[in-house]
């Protein structure tokens, strides 16, 4: 779909001898910061795949987050399981949901999409809140669970070390992220992008546009449910706010910020969101406004995002 | 029967947020993700009028007309540049959305307030007492959608609103100023949110998250009642306001809740063009 750019792949170098490299340099606390933006970095990137490529303004992305932050919670305080069970089962709880949730709302297209997803994120945010169902939630904050042990195979690491959850978190987001990649470069990720050009003519053409269409939407489901359970991993947390339309609503800024349609550009807008956002609260009590008036700046100034800045050739 | 007019009055004034939203929507392609805000900040204000001046019926007209004024100013400063693009439109307005609630919270403060409405005598009806001012704010609310209605299809700017709406080159060529049209749609749907929000404020809890809370809801009246089908939003919301009411009669308030948001998700999907429209889009 895009050309290779020559060259294009130093950066790329760069960035992964940055990050194999940060614990040698960096304090435990800004460690524990990168990992964190990997998980919301990657959480934007799944809402680009539907948003950005296949054209689906969804806002229940932050189900699938959800989901996947919750399954691993659940695995590990009632199974004691081990941390790829645990995660194995978060994400396979967000796949479940992402195709449920796809399957009635790929039925409608553009703004009724949009709709829909914002009426299954409520509903299933109302669900949880209420108290029948404390059993699974444990109340709005969770259910605390004991530090996750990374079994390798030939060694049993504890993430109670910082440097230890630090890769296990960035190694894992890296490798979803390069799933990603390789997924809007497969004939799926062409077909969605086919489809969001012109439907009727896709159509014609022979592809399967729903089946496409629920297939991209699960996908990316089970990429939101990655980043859920890696961020509950990192933290050992998980709290309701995780199913919130808000946080869906996140990802489309984060996305926008950086450029929709990229892949790259979610993470950038991503980390450039949290560190001014952190930034800016070390100065301002009421840093919001001023954040606010940046974003609209932003929007104004850089139609495609930091990739436009970039020169990145993004879609939209 | 308590229920259903609770529902009909919240339903009446959420048809208010929802018609505004709708005709910057239908209007403008911008999803106002602020609105909710916009309500907020209605509410807010009224409520310092009521604490302050104790005079509701001066908040009542300043305060929608001052919001209006301030939608103006957004449309003309911040979204001139980007009408019709929908989803960057999303993230121009929840930057909007920071600055309202964050200026809210830092003056008013982030605790829940309550106060006092200005009528306080109740009326029997079926064998109920009722409170007066809730019949009043659902009579104002629906005076208002009946202006709103007026407005549109008498005046001239009204028509012009809704010639710009339907094909904006051809209105442009027959002189129509599209920008000033723009300018004053996105007025009148902050006007109307503030409305709903000053109506609201002796009847609900004010603080600086009321917006969000309501933003989902007007959203799917709009959608619900057929996208630019203005009647059809109002008569959706207040259909959600009394499913959500009537249900609330037997059973929690988050399962009424989402009772209704299940019955909107099965009209969506049967009828995905809304419920009160003819052609299909």
């Amino acid at each position: 779909m895009r050309p290779r750019v020559p060259g294009a792949r130093w950066p790329w170098l760069v960035v992964l001898a940055g990050l194999a490299l940060a614990p040698a340099v960096l304090p435990a606390y800004h460690l524990i910061f990168v990992a964190e933006l990997a998980c919301w970095g990657l959480f934007a990137v799944a809402f680009d795949l539907v948003f950005g490529y296949a054209g689906m303004l969804s806002f229940c992305q932050a189900l699938f987050f959800g989901a996947g932050a919750y399954g691993v919670a659940y695995a590990i305080y009632f199974w004691n399981a081990g941390v790829w069970i645990a995660i194995a089962l978060g994400v396979a709880a967000a796949l479940a949901l992402a195709v449920a949730v796809g399957f009635v709302a790929i039925r409608v297209s553009g703004h009724h999409f949009l709709i829909t997803t914002i009426i299954v994120s409520v509903l299933v945010y109302l669900v949880l809140e209420s108290g029948q169902w404390r059993w699974l939630t444990g109340g709005y904050s969770g259910r605390p669970f004991p530090t996750p042990v990374v079994d390798l195979g030939v060694a049993r690491l504890s993430m109670q070390s910082e440097v230890v959850a630090y890769y296990f978190v960035v190694a894992l987001a890296l490798a979803t992220f390069a799933g990603c990649v390789r997924l809007v470069r497969s004939p799926l990720g062409r077909a969605v992008a086919c489809i969001r050009e012109n439907e009727l003519r896709a159509r014609v053409v022979g592809f399967h546009v729903e089946r496409a269409r629920l297939a991209i939407f699960a996908a990316a489901g089970a990429v939101a449910g990655v980043s859920g359970a890696l961020y509950s991993l990192l933290f050992r947390y998980t709290n309701l706010s995780f199913f919130e339309w808000t946080l869906s609503g996140k990802a489309v800024v984060w996305t926008v910020v950086g450029g929709a349609g990229t892949l790259v550009g979610p993470v950038l807008g991503t980390a450039l969101y949290i560190v001014t956002a952190e930034v800016l609260s070390g100065y301002f009590r009421s840093f919001p406004i001023v954040f606010g008036i940046l974003l609209i700046v932003m929007v104004i100034a850089a139609p495609r995002g930091v990739m436009g800045w970039l020169g990145g050739r993004g879609i939209r | 029967m308590l229920h259903a007019l609770n529902g009909l009055v919240w339903g009446l004034i959420t048809a208010l947020i929802a018609l505004g939203l709708s005709i910057i929507f239908g209007l403008l392609d911008i999803i106002n993700v602020a609105h909710g805000e916009l309500f907020m900040l209605g509410a807010v204000l009224a409520w310092y009028f009521l604490r302050y001046t104790d005079n509701f019926w001066l908040a009542l007209v300043v305060v929608p007309v001052a919001l209006a004024l301030l939608g103006v100013i957004i449309e003309r400063v911040v979204l001139r540049t980007i009408e019709e693009h929908a989803v960057r439109s999303i993230v121009a307005t929840f930057g909007l959305g920071l600055i309202l609630q964050e200026s809210v919270r830092a003056t008013f403060g982030a605790t829940p307030q309550r106060i006092m409405p200005p009528i306080e005598r109740t009326v029997t009806i079926f064998g109920f007492h009722y409170s007066v001012y809730r019949l009043f704010a659902a009579g104002v609310a629906l005076a208002a959608i009946l202006a709103l209605f007026l407005y549109l299809h008498r005046t001239k700017f009204g028509t012009w609103m809704r010639a710009v709406r339907q094909d904006r080159e051809m209105a442009v060529a027959m002189g129509i100023p599209a920008h000033l049209v723009f300018m004053a749609t996105f007025g009148l749907g902050a006007g109307l949110a503030a409305l709903g929000g000053v109506v609201a404020t002796p009847i609900t809890t004010v603080e600086f998250r009321i917006g969000l809370a309501v933003l989902p809801t007007t959203f799917i009246a709009v959608v619900i009642g057929g996208l630019g089908n203005l009647p059809g939003t109002a008569v959706a919301a207040v259909l959600l306001g009394e499913v959500e009411g009537i249900a609330s009669a037997f059973v929690t308030p988050t399962t009424a809740r989402v009772f209704s948001l299940l019955f909107m998700s099965a009209v969506l999907l049967i009828r995905p063009e809304g419920l009160f429209s003819r052609r299909a889009r």
